[in-house]
């Protein structure tokens, strides 16, 4: 810790920080003002800092020393605080202070005609989020009900509230709303995100192309995500796609995120992804489904899913993913039909209910003339087989044209 | 400068966040410019605006720790008030007499318009005497004594009073008020049937009733979650519940997707007997696969589970029966006794729920009963759901050993 530094260097190092801020402020430097402000960042200058104020012990007095530092004092003094805790570990303590100077930093942001602080205000809003992730985890550590970052979520919603306007501080909103989303997703309290999208879908004031490509493609990646849990799959190819588009090629690991969830989404379409894709990009959890999609193999898929169960429901795909069965059994019966059509083309469109029953067998699922008959009324009525079976004789008769229509990027219709 | 703000969805019960900072940002004023920033000085309001003044049963969070002092199933001035008042449920008249009650009668009513800074400790009782409460209150819903939906109307007030004691003292732990959330959820389960059935019976419309009592189950379960999340000793039985009143598109009775809420459940859960059920039938479900939906009823489901499960399975039922006509072959017309098979149904109920979905029948030379495929004239049945029993000799058996499962 601070052992090495003396009563005078503690002084010097303090006094240094606050002559910078006071001085970063009256020159509108947004860039340099950043790294002061940031203390999750445990940069060697932050850490050496919260080592002098923890040996100074009365930084208070110092900033009530001039009245260029003093007038900045709701903002410091909390903000000194604040690292003080942080640099100790009492993360809860550190999430309040900072919190504080937060609220008193708005205040004099509010203030500034220009958007010159906005870069600093992201590192503010940024720590408010990770200083309130890290002071729950002290609270559940200690047996305490998490609440820190609820209440970062609210304090989000004023700096959006903030940057709603006509001015130029107003490309900022997005920002903001994406750093909410995480907020809201890491809570699962996921519906509030609907307030703050409507927001911005349709407040006259926003420009949804004025905002920095960085943060459209967040934004589009988490309302993809959420159009993901709605299922909406047209809504969520459209935004992950987009995500996807306009990624920075070489961030590999937030296009891996990206696919995540697309993968998915393009399968209920009936877009299959090609394996190098899934390969790039370590996505191996789909490459059973994708073959067992290919193959028309139900095992495979009732068996991929159980292997990666914990997996896809901590994603919300799981659903999705098991109803793909539709389009695996409409694979395997066309795949009958093509056998059959090799033997014998003339009556390659009449498949005896119990051609199924054995294929089925053969994947060591057992089911009765019944249920495949059932499952044929079923893919029939959504349309993935284009015929009709005859109850009596138990044969399925198809269509001589295109019996087995491709869903052509449209989620099948229920 | 254009002064707008999102606006917050504040339902009840949803978890809306109730941060004094929020209501702050509707008082902000424009600052006037100068070297000093204003702080943000916390208003009168500061504690109260925390507390709804419309008492939600649900947001424990907000509400400052009351300890119920009442050993009585009502606090007595209620009690003498209402007897001045002559406001006393039938279950409560002593001797019948309207204006005459008693301590072993009279139980506490659920207050819509309370807010905490009235309620007073002697007003709320402790969890050992809602149990009591409970206790009493599931006798009357088991006897007889008075016609159902009486006796449902004053057990859905009584219960959820109960309800309302428990979270204004911010009980969030223990055994006994597990067991008392889980008494009510099945309450309101076996009700639902109930209210069903009389519905069906009586032809009376009692749909309010039905939307009341499904508000405030999904509201008990929702308690009940919570406090399985902070006792970490979840009953799967439960949960299953959950999924099952999902079941079927436009039945989303808290609006949330399943799985949005799969995701935080613990993986144990998720991989319970009960909540495999559950989740098997959602995968049958999703798929259309009505056959397999209604087998696994037949063979798994317990009898709570059933009661949920009962009204989507009319909706079930239609869409095989839909998909057999759609699909089936014009000179091949469906035996009702091969029909029956399919959606476990009496083959005369088969007739009957033909005619429902506009579908016609016919019989044969020989006496046997038909339906032709490819009828264009399919509908979903409207109006009052008729109730066609499940044939399922292991249902019958569950009903016929335990009628009231409280």
């Amino acid at each position: 810790m601070a052992s090495y530094m003396s009563m005078g260097e503690a002084h010097r190092r303090i006094t240094d920080y606050l002559n910078r801020f006071v001085d970063v402020i009256s020159y509108q430097d947004g860039t340099s003002l950043k790294p002061l402000l940031s203390l999750s960042s445990e940069s060697p200058s932050f850490l050496a800092l919260a080592d002098a104020l923890n040996l100074f012990q009365d930084a208070n007095r110092l900033i009530k020393q001039a009245d260029k530092y003093s007038q900045y004092a709701e903002i410091v003094a909390p903000l000194f605080r604040a690292m003080q805790s942080y640099r100790v570990g009492h993360l809860v303590e550190s999430y309040q202070a900072f919190e504080k100077s937060a609220n008193a930093f708005i205040q004099e942001f509010r203030n500034w005609e220009s958007a010159w602080a906005l870069e600093a205000l992201y590192v503010v809003v940024y720590e408010i989020r990770i200083l309130a992730e890290k002071a729950d985890r002290e609270l559940a550590s200690n047996g305490k009900t998490p609440e820190k970052l609820k209440a970062a979520g609210s304090f989000l919603m004023k700096v959006f509230g903030v940057l709603a306007g006509k001015g130029p501080k107003r490309v900022g909103a997005l920002y903001v709303t994406c750093q909410l989303f995480k907020v809201y997703f890491k809570l699962g309290t996921v519906h509030l995100c609907r307030s703050v999208i409507r927001s911005i879908e349709t407040a006259r004031i926003f420009d949804f192309e004025e905002f920095p490509v960085r943060d459209k493609v967040t934004y589009m990646y988490y309302t993809g995500r959420l159009e993901v849990l709605n299922e909406n799959f047209p809504a969520a190819d459209h935004k992950l796609s987009y995500a996807l588009k306009h990624c920075d090629p070489q961030s590999e690991a937030n296009i891996r995120m990206i696919l995540k969830y697309l993968v998915p989404v393009k399968l209920s379409i009936g877009i299959l992804p090609k394996k190098a894709l899934l390969e790039k990009y370590t996505l191996v959890e789909y490459s059973d489904i994708v073959l067992a999609m290919k193959r028309g193999d139900l095992r495979l898929l009732r068996h991929a899913l159980e292997e990666h169960e914990d997996r896809f429901l901590r994603s919300g795909v799981y659903l999705v993913l098991e109803k793909l069965e539709l389009q695996v059994y409409q694979r395997l019966v066309k795949k009958i039909y093509i056998i059959q059509k090799q033997k014998d083309p003339s009556k390659a469109h009449q498949i005896k209910l119990e051609m199924i029953v054995k294929a089925l067998k053969w994947l060591e699922m057992e089911m009765d003339l019944d249920e495949v008959e059932c499952i044929m009324s079923i893919l029939i009525y959504k349309n993935l087989v284009k015929g009709y079976f005859a109850h009596k004789s138990k044969v399925a008769v198809l269509s001589k044209q295109d019996p087995f229509p491709k869903l052509n990027g449209k989620p099948i219709n229920s | 400068m254009e002064r707008w703000q999102p606006r917050r969805g504040r339902g009840r019960g949803r978890g809306s966040y109730s941060s004094s900072s929020h209501t702050q940002s509707n008082n902000f004023r424009p600052s006037n410019t100068s070297n000093h920033p204003t702080t943000r000085k916390p208003t009168p309001n500061h504690i109260s605006s925390k507390i709804n003044n419309k008492q939600d049963d649900n947001d424990p969070e907000a509400l400052p720790n009351l300890t119920g002092s009442c050993p009585y199933m009502c606090p007595i001035e209620e009690r003498i008030q209402r007897e001045r008042l002559r406001d006393l449920a039938i279950f409560e008249r002593l001797n019948g007499n309207p204006s005459q009650s008693s301590s072993t009668l009279a139980v506490k009513k659920f207050c819509r318009t309370i807010s905490t800074k009235d309620v007073r400790n002697v007003d709320l009782r402790p969890v050992f005497v809602l149990e009591d409460t409970l206790n009493h209150l599931l006798n009357i819903f088991g006897s007889k004594s008075q016609p159902f939906e009486v006796i449902h109307d004053f057990i859905f007030d009584r219960t959820r009073s109960i309800r309302q004691d428990l979270s204004m003292q911010g009980i969030v732990t223990g055994d006994q008020a597990i067991g008392i959330y889980e008494r009510i959820v099945k309450f309101h389960i076996i009700s639902q049937h109930k209210l069903q059935r009389n519905d069906v019976n009586s032809n009376s419309n009692v749909s309010p009733m039905h939307h009341l009592n499904m508000e405030q189950l999904t509201k008990t379960l929702s308690s009940l979650y919570h406090l399985y999340d902070k006792t970490q000793k979840p009953n799967p039985g439960f949960y299953s519940f959950y999924v099952l009143l999902h079941l079927g598109s436009d039945h989303q009775p808290t609006g949330e997707s399943l799985s949005l809420w799969f995701r935080k459940l613990p993986f144990s859960v998720m991989k319970s007997k009960e909540m495999m059920f559950a989740r098997r039938l959602l995968r049958y479900s999703r798929f259309g696969n009505y056959k397999q939906f209604l087998e696994t009823i037949d063979s798994e489901a317990s009898g709570l589970q059933f009661y949920v499960l009962e009204p989507y399975v009319c909706d079930v039922r239609a869409f095989g029966l839909s998909c057999l006509n759609h699909g089936g072959y014009k000179l091949n017309p469906y035996p009702l006794v091969d029909i029956s098979k399919h959606l476990f149904m009496e083959e005369s109920d088969v007739e009957s729920f033909c005619k429902d979905c506009g579908l016609d029948t016919y019989t044969s030379e020989d006496g046997t009963r038909f339906m032709p495929a490819k009828q264009t004239s399919f509908c979903s049945p409207k109006g009052p759901r008729k109730y066609y029993p499940m044939v399922s000799e292991r249902l019958k058996t569950l009903y016929d050993e335990a009628p009231e499962i409280i």
